[in-house]
């Protein structure tokens, strides 16, 4: 009887040792593997924020989310592709996974695209530079685009 | 020489979106580094105005454990999802933006962190060259001072201090 509860305390600690070790080494996973909790278009994203930002944060800050577009600008060094309306001084501005890199290659201005990507917030217009909803992490997503 | 001088046309203002802010906390418990790539930050070169805005969701770790308690526990960025300067560069007059060449900027003003502001002080570079400007700081401050509590359980193993670096690639901001 001893025996088994040596046993199986020895389970336990190895159990509560792995999970440890995952957790505090657990990487950030690339988001090809998680799924998004919304899909809506750049424009309509925009809106959104423009019109309350406060309950488009509570929707969107901090999630997942498809958008889709029509690409504006491709920029490097970061890589970032930007989507919006060529008209509009607003955006939205997807920092790409340094994965999606080679992709990129192949995107340009005026292209329709669905990109994913975590949604770390809006920036309204105070520096005079257009306002903003910044996605990063984004990987491209094949499908149609809305 | 000359084709240089033609291209340095003297801009009023420089802009970039996706400038790069990273972050050092070094303590016994762990050591902490997150990196953020789309920080907004304008220069007037004519006035020595000095604008950052940083998303702090944009941040970036290496393990997910600490991503996740940083913007829950720390910085509370549901709350606050946003940090800013606002200052200006003080020995503006000494930076030519028109003459390739680094320049050290004085650069004082207000820095705002999880809904408190405070006034800062810091030494940073300008580079000016042919193919825009450079803008680029590091300075430390006290966690103490925005109100980011640390849990007591491990007030002794986290560091008390935060260092910021910051470097920019700005271009010139035309209209």
């Amino acid at each position: 009887m001893k025996r088994i509860l040596i046993l199986i305390a020895i389970i336990i600690l190895i159990a509560v040792g792995i999970y440890a070790y995952k957790v505090y080494t657990g990487k950030v996973p690339s988001l090809t593997e998680v799924a998004s909790t919304a899909h809506i278009s750049a424009a309509n994203l925009i809106a959104a924020f423009e019109k309350d930002s406060a309950a488009a944060n509570r929707h969107y800050l901090g999630k997942i989310i498809t958008v889709s577009g029509m690409i504006k600008s491709v920029e490097n060094k970061p890589s970032v592709v930007v989507l919006g309306n060529l008209g509009s001084l607003s955006s939205v501005r997807c920092t790409m996974d340094t994965a999606f890199v080679k992709e990129m290659a192949s995107l340009n201005s005026g292209q329709p695209v669905n990109i994913k990507g975590h949604c770390t917030g809006y920036r309204a217009d105070d520096l005079g530079l257009g306002a903003d909803v910044v996605l990063n992490r984004c990987v491209l997503e094949t499908g149609n685009p809305k | 020489m000359v084709a240089l001088s033609v291209t340095m046309h003297a801009q009023d203002k420089y802009y970039t979106k996706s400038g790069k802010i990273t972050f050092y906390s070094k303590a016994p418990l762990e050591d902490i580094e997150a990196t953020n790539k789309s920080v907004a930050c304008v220069v007037d070169t004519k006035t020595g105005s000095l604008q950052f805005s940083v998303l702090i969701k944009g941040f970036e770790f290496e393990n997910e454990e600490m991503q996740e308690h940083f913007n829950d526990d720390y910085m509370e960025s549901n709350q606050f999802p946003k940090a800013d300067f606002k200052g200006q560069i003080v020995n503006n007059s000494q930076i030519n933006y028109s003459k390739p060449g680094t320049y050290t900027a004085q650069v004082k003003g207000q820095l705002t962190i999880h809904g408190i502001t405070k006034e800062v002080q810091s030494t940073g570079t300008i580079i000016v060259a042919p193919a825009g400007v450079k803008a680029a700081s590091s300075f430390v401050i006290q966690v103490a001072d925005y109100n980011i509590q640390i849990p007591s359980l491990v007030k002794d193993k986290v560091a008390k201090t935060v260092k910021i670096v910051i470097d920019t690639k700005l271009d010139p901001l035309k209209g």
